[in-house]
């Protein structure tokens, strides 16, 4: 049973019930649902709701998104316009307006599309706690989260240039769903062939992950249907599939490469 | 900690309740409130049924910490209606065979409200997207879509005459034209 | 926005007398549809009684398991907890719900008794202040379980020495008067395979459905100063919840009053009596009211669903697209308690061997008890999982013999006055007709032959 719900109104404070043992809360579609189900575990709640981490700041080609931004503001973002499609996959408009940015990157997948979006973008995720603030690479925190006590503060993001960003999500149905696959990337060309590639990968693991096979295929090669098709089979070797109501592990790891072409090549 | 005092402006209206900790803005609003338009389907946030307006956009209620919004606005289905008036959404549900058991009715409206606030013109698939968080199992979701574009069309043709109306006081200054009851309220009312 | 009517067709039927109908080809609103769009329609939870108990059910962790102990203690001490009901609060806690039509054995019990036969069986329920502590409270019940070999498929659960699913009838099958299945015996199809040109069997499956209404079960029972019950519910069948609770409370009939009517969405899925019986021993031993509502997740795992079914199909086949014998073999997953399922098998009996004229028809259709989630009623349960099979197996018939699917169905279509494999005379069939329109309506090209078929002559096959 839940016994208090911290709403506090700076980042120090909610460091400090944080660090109290306090389970923090962004827009709550997460933790709510665990309230509402008796399952959360934790008998205080800490709202970011007032804690002054929301809005979008951009500079040139760098943003930094607050941690309680909403998946709403993001779409509706001009600057981060070309992230529209992808927000656009995440839940529906009605849940867009409640779950953050910071939070996402704490959503198992399959959900948490914006995450696979950020580790793509090589995000950096500001964290502050008890000892100061710190810089942390998206990577690190989807992998192993942030200590007791941290609070994510914002995400910090390079905006792609024109045509060198690709997002693709294969769901049940065309919108509100989960991820069987996500494919998400910022690829460079030059010359005809690949100069850099950074793609990542949602539904095909507990977390989300760099397809480091794949992009190690396209480099110094065109972005074509064959190369693409060698691509996606390579990155079988980066994922680690689950069944559940929305696919099977077989069929994900099946129609990965597929829709890792089609995040090219339509 | 013990049950706190929240305030909301719920339906124009100033409201003082206490909430216990954690307490969803959907309880609050049935049970402290005595709102029962909004409803409890799935309190994961997957169904809608609990769809407001918190501040003017779609929320699922059964998902807000009712402390942490102390002091928002929030509107409900309640707040629709106003006396015996039907508005343009509630209308094209009614005539347009929207409803079947009506469980899923009060969240499908506000999310049409909310849409209509924003987009008075949506396409199909607007209205689709829109709709997408409420879920219906009864009609498979045709005559509802349809209800929405009915009813956006005809808050437009109302809205327009409103508009003609307003124009018309201002130029000759016949403020009892532009006081007509009705049309150019509700008009005003939705731009305000 | 004008809402369309079609009118009646009367093109293949003009001797019919044309009735004088007021309402149908004719637009009329729902009478509570002015309700739901002013949120003022009473759903059973918009009831909020003063000094309102909420109840939660603790559930069985396993699918198959002797109950060593059940530990209420813990769930006692929680702060708000009122009372917890076990087994033994129930007056009469085995029954079955169709025993009001006279079917028999009881044998489920509303809260477990020795023994759980599902996952997410309800064993205790706890009653407190608040849901939170209700939540509490049956999370803290302690079970001790012997696990028992459990079995998931039904021709499993009927060969030789499986586990024994529920003792009430001591065999994993639903008896029919005596029968281990409902049969339908009709002339001689092993004839009629010796005589076939060609012989064709399929076999089809079908996994459970949950009608997943966007309001979960529920109901909220209110002690009357009258020592009467009020039952505010969402059952899709009033007087059906109210007898049986009756029964298992004990109490005459008239000690109810149920509420209801307005139901969040049933498709079938409401007429069990799940949730009323408890909610009335807990507001009677508390004497206060108390609500009993299932969550989101107890809608999907233990409200019975659509049952799975499994059934072979065997045809004999004349070359030219005459179905001369139907041979059929049918498995209804029961899941671990009777339920609405004995009828449901009967109705896919009595839905064979669909709506065709074939003279020899053999069916055995097992009603099975398995340790799934136990099923019932869903729209046209019985049929609906019956009629995919059939016209599944009909479409591939007309593959494999290179035939246009409607012509092997007009071909095979029942008329007024065929003899059907139950010994009923068939009336009124307009399947000629329908396929015939249908097929117009889409383009589909039929030869003159079959366009001038009719339901009404070639009949007395």
């Amino acid at each position: 049973m839940i016994t208090a719900v911290r709403t506090p109104e700076s980042v120090a404070d909610a460091v400090g019930h944080a660090a109290a043992g306090g389970r923090l809360m962004g827009g709550g579609t997460v933790v709510m649902a665990q309230v509402n189900s008796g399952s959360l575990g934790s008998p205080e709640i800490v709202s970011l709701r007032r804690a002054g981490l929301g809005g979008i700041g951009v500079d040139g080609a760098l943003a930094r998104v607050g941690a309680t931004a909403t998946l709403t503001e993001v779409e509706e973002s001009p600057e981060l316009a070309f992230l529209r499609d992808a927000v656009r996959s995440v839940a529906s408009p009605t849940i867009r307006n409640q779950a953050t940015v910071g939070g996402n990157l704490f959503v198992p997948q399959p959900y948490g599309d914006l995450a696979v979006c950020l580790l793509a973008l090589d995000a950096t995720v500001e964290v502050a706690g008890p000892d100061g603030s710190r810089g942390a690479p998206v990577d690190v925190v989807l992998a192993n989260g942030v200590a007791p006590g941290e609070v994510v503060t914002a995400v910090r993001l390079a905006v792609p240039a024109p045509g060198t960003w690709f997002y693709r999500k294969a769901m049940r149905r065309k919108l509100n769903s989960a991820a069987i696959v996500a494919v998400a990337a910022v690829v460079e060309t030059g010359g005809g062939v690949v100069t850099s590639a950074r793609i990542a990968l949602g539904g095909v693991a507990p977390r989300p992950v760099r397809a480091a096979s794949a992009e190690r295929v396209l480099i110094g090669r065109p972005l074509e249907t064959d190369v693409l098709d060698e691509a996606g089979r390579a990155a079988r070797a980066d994922i680690a599939p689950f069944d559940d109501a929305y696919a099977s592990a077989w069929y994900r790891t099946r129609v990965l490469p597929v829709h890792l072409r089609r995040a090219f090549l339509g | 900690m013990a049950s706190q005092v929240v305030n909301l402006r719920v339906n124009e209206r100033s409201r003082e309740f206490l909430a216990a900790p954690g307490t969803p803005l959907l309880s609050s609003l049935r049970d402290a409130l005595g709102l029962m338009a909004a409803k409890r389907g799935c309190a994961q946030g997957s169904c809608g049924t609990c769809t407001v307006l918190l501040d003017g956009r779609p929320v699922m209620s059964c998902l807000v910490a009712v402390e942490t919004v102390d002091g928002a606005s929030v509107r409900t289905l309640e707040g629709v209606a106003r006396g015996g008036d039907l508005d343009e959404v509630q209308s094209a549900f009614l005539e347009g065979f929207a409803t079947q058991c009506g469980f899923c009715t009060a969240g499908m409206i506000m999310t049409a409200e909310a849409l209509l606030d924003r987009n008075p013109d949506p396409t199909r698939a607007e209205v689709v997207e829109a709709i997408s968080g409420n879920v219906c199992r009864c009609t498979g979701y045709g005559p509802i879509v349809d209800a929405i574009l009915d009813a956006a069309a005809r808050r437009r043709k109302e809205d327009a005459a409103a508009r003609r109306k307003e124009d018309i006081a201002a130029r000759w200054g016949t403020a009892d034209i532009a006081a007509t009851p009705g049309t150019a309220d509700a008009a005003a009312r939705r731009r305000s | 926005m004008r809402y369309k009517t079609n009118p009646i067709d009367r093109t293949y039927f003009p001797d019919e007398p044309a009735p004088d109908f007021n309402v149908i080809g004719s637009v009329v609103q729902r009478s509570d549809a002015l309700g739901h769009v002013t949120g003022r329609s009473s759903f059973f939870e918009d009831l909020s009684p003063p000094g309102l108990l909420h109840l939660k059910a603790h559930r069985s962790t396993r699918h198959h398991a002797r109950l060593a102990t059940v530990d209420t203690s813990e769930a006692l001490a929680v702060p708000g907890v009122v009372r917890v009901l076990t087994h033994a609060d129930i007056p009469n806690n085995v029954f079955t719900p169709l025993k009001l039509i006279g079917v028999q054995p009881d044998d489920e019990p509303v809260l477990a008794e020795g023994k759980v036969r599902y996952l997410g069986e309800p064993i205790c329920a706890v009653v407190a202040e608040t849901e939170a502590a209700a939540q509490e409270g049956a999370a803290r019940v302690r079970v001790g379980y012997e696990e028992l070999p459990a079995v998931f498929d039904v021709e499993e659960a009927l060969a030789e020495g499986a586990p024994i699913v529920n003792e009430y009838h001591g065999h994993n099958y639903f008896t029919y008067e005596g029968h281990h299945c409902r049969r339908i015996r009709f002339g001689d199809v092993e004839a009629a395979f010796a005589a076939a040109d060609h012989v064709f069997e399929w076999r089809y499956q079908s996994a459970p459905i949950e009608h997943a209404p966007t309001e979960t079960t529920g109901c909220v029972v209110v002690p009357q100063p009258d020592g009467r019950l009020r039952i505010h519910s969402d059952t899709q069948a009033c007087f059906f919840t109210l007898d049986n609770t009756a029964l298992i409370l004990g109490t005459p009939f008239n000690r109810l009053r149920i509420v209801g009517g307005t139901v969040g969405g049933g498709f079938g899925g409401k007429v069990d009596v799940a949730v009323e019986p408890v909610a009335c021993v807990a507001a009677m031993l508390t004497g206060q009211p108390v609500k009993y509502v299932y969550s989101r997740y107890e809608e999907m795992q233990v409200s019975s669903p659509r049952a799975a079914e499994r059934i072979y199909i065997k045809d004999a086949v004349t070359a030219d697209g005459r179905i001369i014998g139907r041979k059929i073999t049918l498995y209804v997953d029961a899941g671990a308690y009777s339920r609405h399922s004995p009828y449901g098998t009967t109705k896919a009996a009595a839905h064979l061997p669909g709506p065709y004229s074939i003279p020899n028809v053999w069916a055995d259709c097992h009603c099975v008890f398995t340790n799934r989630t136990p099923s019932s009623a869903m729209r046209g349960f019985g049929v609906t999982i019956g009629d995919f099979a059939l016209e599944s197996q009909m479409d591939r018939i007309a593959r494999a013999l290179g035939m246009d699917p409607l012509r092997l169905r007009l071909r095979n279509a029942y008329r007024d006055g065929d003899l059907k494999a139950h010994r009923k005379v068939a009336e009124g069939t307009a399947l000629v007709e329908v396929i015939q329109k249908a097929a117009e309506m889409v383009g589909h090209e039929l030869p003159e032959e079959y366009r001038r078929m009719s339901s009404m002559d070639g009949g007395g096959r």
